[in-house]
Formats: C-alpha cells, structure tokens, sequence
C-alpha cells in the first residue's frame, strides 16, 4: 500500500521550512556581506553529496518571555554526519539566522547528542560557532547548555580531534568551548572572540578598548595565542579544516592517515648541506630546512603567527604524518621564551594523544634571559616543555642542527627526555654553556695564576670549545644516536620514522601526570 | 626590630636594630632594582592589523627591539626610505645575531640607539616616519 500522500506532503512541507532557516532574505543578506549559510558550510567542509542532517525538526523548548508559538527551526544549530576525505566526521554548524545562533536547551542538546555519538563511534568532531550567545529567555537552561557542551569537550579531548572554526560572534563563555578543543580556525572578517567585549571593559575599569584588538583574528593569532589559524574567508576556514584533519587519526586509537610508499627515496638532498650560514652567529630560516625534509614543501604550520621563535605543525616524511618542532634561529635568537614554551608543549601533546611522531630540530641558544621573563614565570613555563616531552609516548626524533645548550637543550628532547633517536649534524654544538662562560669558572685559578691571563684565557676557551662545539663528545657519551651529513637528514628520518611505527611504551597507570600550568 | 648579629674584630655581638623606615632599607640603587614597579611588558611588534590606527598611538612608528641584547649596527640612515620587512638593525643577544626588520613601509625620521649600546626588550630602535 502507498503511503498516504498527505503524510509526505507534510514531511516535505516540514522539511521546507526547516531548512529555511532564518528564511531566504536573512541568508541572502549573509552571501551580499560574503559569508556562508549554517548548512552552507556543512556542504563546504563534507565531501559532495555526504552529509546527513541530525535533528532538522528539533525546535526551542521556551515559553516564557513572547517565545512560545513561535518557530527557531533546528533550534539555530544545524547538526550531522558525513565524510572529510573519504573519512566520517560529526559537525555542528551554528545558525546565526534563527534567534542570532543563540544556545538554548534543544540546541545544546543537539551538539551534544552529536558529540556522544562522535565519542562513540571515534571520528574527529567539527564545530563552527557563529552566535551571539546565551539564549536569554532561557535563562539558566541555557548556562546549563554551555557546561554541558564543555563538559563533552573534556571528555573528548584526547580521544577524538576536535576542531572549532570561528566564523562570526564568539563572546562570553562561549568562547570556552573552542578554547577546550585541539585547535581554533577564526576567519578575518565577521568574527570575534572575547570573554570581556569592550562596553564591559570600559564599564568594569574604565580602560577603552576596540574589538579589533580584544576580539579579532589577527589579535588572536599573533598576541593571544587563542587560536591556532587564520582564514580569508568561510570557504578558506573550511578548506583548512579538511587539510588540517588529513593529518590526524579518526581517534585515539586509529593510526595517523600515514601514505606509506612500498619502497623508501633514500638519496640525499645535497642542498641541506649547504644550508647554514657559514658564521655560527647567523640565523637562518628554520622553514627552508623543514620544507626540504617534507613530502613535497607541504608543511601546515601551526599557530605561524604567535611566538615565532618555535616553529610547529604537521607534514609528512615519505609518507608518515609527523608533528615537527623546530626553534627559529630568525626570531629573537631561536631562544625559548614563555610564549614559545606554552606553544611548543601544547603541540607535542596534541602529537602524543593521537600517536603522531614527533620530530625536534634544534638550534637553541638557551631560554630567553630578561626580566619578563622571569617574573612572567618562565621557570613554569618552560618546564612544560619537559613535561610533555618526557611525557610523550609517541615516536620520538631528534635532529641538532646547531646549538643545543644547556636545559634548552633538554627541554628540545635530547635523549634524556626519552627520544628514541637523536642525530646531530656535523655543525651541532652541544654543552652545558658558551665556552667563554665555562672557563671562566673551570679554570678560574688558572687564568689568574698565568703570567699572560688573557692569552692564557683564550687557549683554553679555544680548548673547550673544540670539545664541546662538536657533536662527537655527546657522542662518544652515548647521548647522540648517529651524526650524520645534513643532505642525508630526510633519508635517515624516513628509515627512522617507519621505525618507529610499532613504537608501544607503557609507564604505570595513574590518573593523570600534573603538568605545571 | 631586628636582631642582628654582628663581629667586630673577631668578636661576636647580639644586636637589636630598629629600623626607622617603612622597610628594610638596602642601598638606593638596590631599592630601584628590587621594588621598581614592573615595567610595562611593551606589546610585540605591531603584528595586528587594524583597520585605522587609534588615536592615540605612541611610538606607533617605533621599531622596537624583539629582545635584551647589544646593537651591533643600525642598518639604516636618516631619511632613509625603507620597504615593509627591510632589515633596520643588528642585534647580538645569546651569541647569535639577530636581524629587527621594519613592520611597515616608512622613512626613517629619527635613530634611537647606537651600536654598542645595551637594549631592552621592547626598546625603541628607530622610529618610521
């Protein structure tokens, strides 16, 4: 018997209007301003003709304050599955036509339904944010909404990718959601992110304030450090979603999307040995370096714009994703500092939940000495990168490049914070301190006692700094793995790398580690 | 109040000192080093983009240093027009050298440190007019 026709008239008369959103004027007048539908941009971040809508009939559960009788279809969140490079993944899309994208009790119970069964079934989670926040009306049903939907964020942190793209109002606590997840994409235009917006600052302290310099990508993405990319436009946020979800395993007990080639490329790039300034005091462009090592120059640098003097992100070596950590020599002297501390350990976190191998080139001077510093704590800071290193159970790879002093040295996972195999280049340097420093405190009767002490002086900084401005002495030690010709630096990776694929390291079971934070 | 022990040619004497400031008064020059109000951790280099400069701006066209270090030369001359990016300074800071580059297109209208002198982080080095 067929089913009666005016049941599916009124499925597809439902169906209609619910996908309308906000109505047809207030999505063309998003496209006049250049930016994307809610569900727009569920179609841009899916594979053509893969995602499943969740929830399309869900509706507001208020009635109080003028809202009952009227409709919010979906509830202003659009929520479902699909596929990202032939890969499932769940996503919410916020729909800032029905009631301003406002979070009330239906929607935060859509997101979070959609993040159970995310959890469940392991695949990566994608939320894109655009709302102006609490639903008022529903008072306290809306906080709640927001603890719930943080509560899930922790629970799936570590166990499946998250990813938050900001593509328009992110205000209040709002804005804790994304910050709970692995990485934020903000777009240039239309969006902003704060706790405090600049009427409430000026109320609060009296200090005035523009949104673009609380609340915009660009303040985000070089001084704040809250987000990890920047994006042109809707279409480019989501392009970097896809691209950036091709480096990361569904969960945290899938392998990394590897390309592994049934046969490795071991020649040597001749290039790599030219590539360090001849005076040791030069910088150089860590990023020339990095782009010689990856599959093709494809890097995508994480959080590029803030603490440039360490450099992260993602690229794969003959086929195997590896998360890459490298000072930058060009900036502020390629020493660690608190912002680059804070960076650098989060991302070798990142790495070790989803088992992605970590590779550290190093050419650090030290920490970075100053009195910010110090009283900004970077003692606490710093240690966070011995944490995590030590931490990590992830494949672990060294290479030193130059310098490698002191507990800077350490804290670039030397093989005493467990790296698996650490390679220096014949230029690396490795000792406790700068030869001149050493000696005055070695051989401080000495020089003093010499008939000529500054000849006397400068014989033995000459004699330590042939010891020590070499690799060979860590080597000799045990310390080094190998020291190898740069131009054989991405070949030996490649032969490390797949190495190190049925890495398995168990340490006792305990809650959790206590990271100083 | 504080008991103080003290030796004087080998002997040893129990003081009590009252101490009539509001502290513990070391010598001047340690009370600026150890109770100066933090400086203003100055903003890194004016990476944002804004869409106009505030009003107030000061030194908006300062290049500043990206850290303590030494000047080993400034690169540029007064009057000098320099593109965004340019080199303007030398700095040696940790053994290494490192090059402070001008955050925008500007002419050089004054130069602030010579080479030699000892910079702070966030000292201004030339200002871009």
């Amino acid at each position: 018997m067929p089913i009666a026709e005016p049941l599916m008239e009124t499925l597809a008369e439902r169906r209609h209007l619910a996908l309308a959103g906000g109505g047809e004027d207030k999505l063309q007048a998003r496209h006049a301003k250049g930016l994307l539908g809610a569900r727009e941009r569920l179609v841009a971040l899916f594979d053509p003709n893969t995602f499943m809508e969740w929830g399309l009939h869900a509706d507001h559960d208020c009635h109080g304050f003028g809202l009952e009788g009227k409709s919010f279809p979906g509830d202003g969140v659009v929520t479902g599955v699909g596929y990202i490079n032939g890969r499932p993944a769940a996503a919410f899309s916020q729909d800032f036509t029905v009631c301003g994208g406002s979070l009330g009790r239906i929607h935060s119970k859509k997101i979070c339904d959609l993040m159970d069964y995310a959890m469940k079934a392991g695949m990566p989670i994608i939320g894109i944010n655009d709302s102006g926040g609490a639903r008022i009306q529903e008072g306290d049903d809306s906080l709640s909404g927001y603890g719930q939907v943080f509560f899930r964020n922790v629970q799936a942190s570590g166990l499946v990718p998250q990813v938050s793209v900001i593509a328009g109002p992110c205000a209040g606590g709002a804005a804790y959601s994304p910050a709970l997840t692995d990485f934020v994409i903000m777009t240039k235009q239309n969006s902003n992110m704060f706790i405090c917006g600049p009427d409430v600052i000026k109320a609060a302290t009296g200090q005035s304030v523009t949104m673009d310099e609380i609340g915009s990508a660009a303040a985000h993405a070089s001084i704040s450090g809250n987000i990890h990319f920047m994006a042109e436009s809707d279409a480019q946020a989501l392009e970097l979603t896809r691209k950036l979800l091709s480096f990361l395993p569904a969960n945290n007990i899938a392998d990394a999307p590897h390309h592994l080639t049934p046969a490795l490329d071991l020649a040597p790039d001749p290039v790599l040995n030219e590539i360090l300034p001849a005076d040791p005091k030069s910088p150089f462009d860590v990023l020339k370096v990095i782009a010689r090592l990856v599959d093709g120059g494809d890097f995508l640098e994480v959080q590029r714009d803030w603490a440039k003097n360490l450099v992260v992100g993602f690229g794969r070596i003959q086929g195997v994703v590896c998360g890459i950590v490298a000072n930058q020599p060009l900036v502020k002297a390629g020493t660690l500092d608190i912002d680059s501390s804070d960076k650098g350990a989060r991302f070798i976190r990142t790495c070790n939940v989803y088992s992605i191998p970590i590779v550290t080139l190093v050419d650090i001077p030290g920490f970075m000495p100053g009195l910010a510093q110090e009283r900004g704590g970077i003692i606490r800071h710093g240690a966070k990168m011995l944490f995590a290193y030590a931490a990590a159970t992830a494949p672990k790879l060294t290479v030193i490049l130059r310098k490698a002093y002191g507990g800077a040295y350490l804290a670039m996972c030397s093989a005493d914070m467990g790296a698996d195999m650490v390679y220096a280049w014949p230029t690396a340097e490795i000792a406790v301190m700068g030869a001149e420093g050493a000696v005055k405190i070695l051989f401080k009767r000495e020089i003093a006692g010499a008939t000529d002490p500054k000849a006397k002086e400068g014989e033995l900084v000459a004699m330590y700094r042939e010891k020590f401005s070499s690799p060979f002495e860590a080597a000799r030690k045990g310390f080094i793995t190998d020291v190898i010709e740069p131009a054989q630096t991405r070949a030996v990776l490649a032969m490390a790398l797949r190495n190190t694929l049925s890495k398995r390291e168990t340490r006792p079971p305990k809650k959790h580690g206590n990271i100083p934070l | 109040m504080r008991n103080l022990r003290v030796t004087v040619d080998g002997k040893a004497y129990n003081v009590l000192v009252e101490i009539d400031d509001d502290g513990f008064a070391p010598p001047r020059a340690a009370v600026a080093a150890v109770a100066a109000p933090l400086p203003p951790i100055p903003a890194p280099a004016p990476a944002v983009e804004r869409p106009a400069p505030p009003a107030v701006t000061a030194g908006s066209g300062s290049v500043v240093s990206p850290l303590p270090g030494k000047v080993v030369s400034i690169d540029v001359k007064l009057g000098d027009a320099v593109a965004e990016g340019a080199q303007v300074a030398t700095l040696e800071a940790m053994k290494m050298n490192t090059f402070v580059t001008a955050p925008r297109a500007g002419k050089v209208v004054e130069i602030h440190a010579q080479p030699g002198d000892a910079v702070e982080e966030g000292a201004p080095l030339v200002t871009l007019g």
